[in-house]
C-alpha cells in the first residue's frame, strides 16, 4: 500500500468533531462544541500537515555473511523524508534469530530527517542460510495526519557461519608428505629444528658450518635441520541426520551441530598449520571441497559447512560412497556414526592403511525425536538398542585401527594423532 | 495478542477506557447521572477502542458520550465540561499513540513527551471554547444565529469530507 493516507485518528478526531458541532447547533447547546474543541483542533492540524514527498524505502543488512553469535544491523533507508515525522519497523521473527529491540518493533521520530531511522540489531544463533523475517514500515506525518504504509519488506538472507569452536592441537600429523608447513618431517631439510651435526659435504649452504665444532675437530662440520612439511587432511562431515535439538550458539547442541562447529574447528587448526584440507560432505547436497590451503580456502570451507542440510541422498550406499582419499591423507570423519554407511566406508579406509581417526558427534545426552504417538517406553527401548549397536561399530573400529574420540573442543585429536605418527613410522601390512 | 503488550501500550489502552468513561462520568458533578446501561454500553464500546485503536469503535464511544453531553444537561455549561474535553483528548491522543504501532512496540520517550505537549496545547481550546460560550451565554441570540451555526458546521463537515476523500485516494 502506497501513497499517504489518513490515519485512523484524523477520521476520529473529523467524525467526533463534526458531530459535536451538529449536536450543538441542533441542540442548541454550546457545551458540546468546548467537549470538541480539542479534537477539531488536532483534526485541523493533521489535515495541514499533509506531507507532499514520496518517500522509497529499502533495507539492507550490514554484513551478509557472519559467525553464529555475532551481530549485525538491518538498516532501513528513507529516502525523500521530507514531512514524515515518525518511523515504525516491526520485523517478524525468524527461528535461530535474537533481535533487538527484543519483540523486533521499533519506532522513532525522525522529523524528516532520514539519518535518524531506527536501526534493528539481529545476530544468528544458529549457523545455516538464515533469512529475516518479512518486514513492515509505516511512515506518519506530523499531528498523525496521514500514514504512509504499512509496506511490507521481504526479508534479507544471510550466510552463517559456524563457529569455530576453541580447538587446538600440538600433535604432529601422521604423514606430514607436502613440501611446505609446519609440521616436522622424518627428512632432513631446510627447517628451523635441530637434526644432527655432521661432517661438511660438496653443496652444503656456508651459513650451516659449526665453527666451534669445526675448529674443535680439525674439520668443517654442519648443523643439519629436520625439514617442515605440511599434511592433506580430508574431513569427512557426516550429514545423514541431525539428532537431538539444536538451542542455537549458547543452547544445547544437536549432533550435526557439534559435527559442523567441530570440522570448523579442525580446518581453521589445519589451515592454520600450513595444511592442506578437503571436505566431503556425506548429505543430501554432496558438497565437496577439494584439497588447498590459506585463508580464502578456509572461507570457502566454512561456507559449505554454513549451507550443510541433513537428510539422506537417494543413491547412498557404502560400496558407491566416493571420498577420493588419495594417499598420505589423513581422514577425519565427523559424525554421531549412527548410519551404518559412514562406518563401513571408515572401515574400508581404514584397511586401506590410511590413517583414519573418527570424532565421535553424538552428544551424550541427546534425546531422538520421535514421532507424535509413539509409545515412549518402546522409543526409549529402540534407541538404546540402537546405541548398542553403535558402540559395537565403534569397538570393530577400534579393532581396525581406526581410533574413535568424542569431541571435546582443544586437544581432541591430540593422543589419537600422536598414536597414529607413531604406528606410521611402523612397517604395516595393508589389506587391499 | 493482548499478552505480548508492552507495559506502556498497557497504560495506553487503559488511559484511553478512563479518559472515555471520565468524559461520560462528568455530568455527575453537574447533576445528571448517566444511567448504568449507557456506562455498561460506554465501556463496552471503549474497551473494543482499547483493543483496537484504529478502529470505527473510538468515534462510536466518543459520539456516544458527546450525545450524552447534549442529551442529559439542559444546561450544560458546567465546568465540568472541561473536565469531559480533557478525558476525550486523553483518550483520543492515546489512541492516536498506540495505533503508530503494533501493541509490541516499545513506546519512546521523545512521542511520549511530543504529544504531551500537543494535548496541552490542544486543550487550551476547550477553556477558550468554554469561556466565549459563558460570554455570550446571556446574550440574545441575533435572528438566524443557529441556523448560520448548521449551515457552517455542516459546509465544514462536507469539506473535511471532501478533503478526506481526494487526498485519500
Amino acid at each position: 500500500m502506497t501513497g499517504w493516507r489518513p490515519t485512523a485518528s484524523l477520521g476520529r478526531a473529523l467524525l467526533v468533531g463534526t458531530a459535536g458541532i451538529a449536536f450543538a447547533v441542533i441542540f442548541g447547546d454550546p457545551v458540546l462544541v468546548v467537549l470538541v474543541a480539542p479534537l477539531v483542533l488536532i483534526a485541523a492540524l493533521g489535515l495541514l500537515h499533509r506531507p507532499t514527498s514520496a518517500p522509497r524505502l529499502s533495507s539492507h543488512l550490514d554484513h551478509v555473511t557472519l559467525h553464529e553469535g555475532q551481530g549485525t544491523a538491518v538498516r532501513l533507508v528513507v529516502e525523500d523524508a521530507e514531512g514524515v515525522e515518525h518511523v515504525t519497523r516491526v520485523s517478524a521473527g525468524a527461528p535461530h534469530l535474537a533481535s533487538r529491540p527484543l519483540s523486533g518493533s521499533a519506532g522513532v521520530l525522525i522529523d524528516g530527517d532520514a539519518a535518524r531511522v531506527p536501526t534493528l540489531e539481529v545476530s544468528p544463533r544458529r549457523w545455516g542460510r538464515r533469512t529475516l523475517g518479512e518486514e513492515k514500515v509505516g511512515l506518519t506525518s506530523a499531528w498523525a495526519g496521514y500514514r504512509w504504509g504499512a509496506l511490507p519488506l521481504s526479508g534479507q538472507a544471510m550466510d552463517v557461519l559456524p563457529v569455530t569452536a576453541p580447538f587446538d592441537s600440538t600433535a604432529e600429523v601422521p604423514a606430514p608428505i607436502g613440501l611446505v608447513g609446519r609440521h616436522r618431517s622424518r627428512r632432513t631439510g631446510d627447517g628451523s629444528e635441530f637434526a644432527s651435526i655432521r661432517p661438511f659435504h660438496a653443496g652444503d649452504k656456508l651459513r650451516r658450518i659449526n665453527w666451534r665444532v669445526s675448529l674443535r675437530s680439525d674439520a668443517l662440520h654442519v648443523v643439519t635441520a629436520r625439514a617442515e612439511q605440511d599434511a592433506g587432511v580430508l574431513l569427512v562431515v557426516d550429514a545423514l541426520a541431525d539428532h537431538g535439538a539444536s538451542g542455537g550458539v549458547d543452547g544445547q547442541a544437536s549432533s550435526l551441530d557439534v559435527t559442523v562447529r567441530a570440522a570448523a574447528a579442525v580446518a581453521e587448526h589445519h589451515i592454520r598449520s600450513g595444511d592442506r584440507v578437503s571436505m566431503r560432505v556425506v548429505g543430501p547436497g554432496h558438497e565437496l571441497v577439494g584439497h588447498g590451503t590459506g585463508t580464502r580456502h578456509l572461507r570457502m570451507l566454512l561456507g559449505k559447512l554454513a549451507r550443510v542440510r541433513p537428510g539422506e541422498p537417494r543413491d547412498l550406499a557404502p560400496d558407491r560412497l566416493q571420498l577420493r582419499v588419495t594417499a598420505g591423507t589423513v581422514v577425519i570423519v565427523l559424525s554421531p556414526m549412527l548410519a551404518d554407511t559412514i562406518g563401513t566406508a571408515t572401515a574400508m579406509l581404514a584397511r586401506r592403511g590410511l590413517p583414519v581417526m573418527v570424532v565421535d558427534t553424538l552428544p551424550e545426552d541427546v534425546v531422538p525425536a520421535v514421532i507424535e504417538g509413539t509409545d515412549a517406553t518402546v522409543a526409549d527401548l529402540a534407541w538404546r538398542m540402537r546405541r548398542v549397536d553403535r558402540d559395537q561399530q565403534l569397538a570393530r573400529l577400534a579393532t581396525l585401527g581406526c581410533p574413535v574420540v568424542p569431541w571435546r573442543g582443544p586437544g581432541t585429536l591430540d593422543d589419537v594423532m600422536r598414536r597414529l605418527a607413531r604406528r606410521a613410522q611402523l612397517p604395516q601390512v595393508v589389506t587391499r | 495478542m493482548i499478552r505480548r503488550w508492552t507495559p506502556g501500550q498497557w497504560g495506553l489502552r487503559a488511559l484511553i477506557v478512563v479518559g472515555v468513561l471520565g468524559a461520560l462520568l462528568a455530568t455527575v458533578p453537574a447533576g445528571a447521572t448517566p444511567a448504568p446501561w449507557l456506562v455498561v454500553l460506554v465501556v463496552l464500546v471503549a474497551l473494543i477502542f482499547a483493543v483496537f485503536p484504529d478502529s470505527a469503535a473510538g468515534a462510536g464511544a466518543m459520539v456516544l458520550v458527546v450525545a450524552w453531553w447534549g442529551v442529559g444537561l439542559r444546561d450544560g455549561l458546567h465546568p465540568a465540561a472541561l473536565l469531559a474535553a480533557a478525558g476525550l483528548l486523553v483518550a483520543h491522543v492515546a489512541a492516536t499513540v498506540a495505533d503508530l504501532g503494533p501493541g509490541t512496540l516499545p513506546l519512546d520517550r521523545a512521542v511520549l513527551t511530543r504529544w504531551s505537549r500537543r494535548a496541552l496545547l490542544v486543550l487550551l481550546a476547550a477553556p477558550l471554547a468554554w469561556g466565549v460560550a459563558t460570554l455570550v451565554r446571556d446574550q440574545p441570540a441575533p435572528a438566524g444565529l443557529w441556523l448560520a451555526g448548521l449551515v457552517a458546521a455542516l459546509v465544514g463537515l462536507i469539506a473535511a469530507n471532501l478533503s478526506f476523500t481526494r487526498r485519500a485516494g
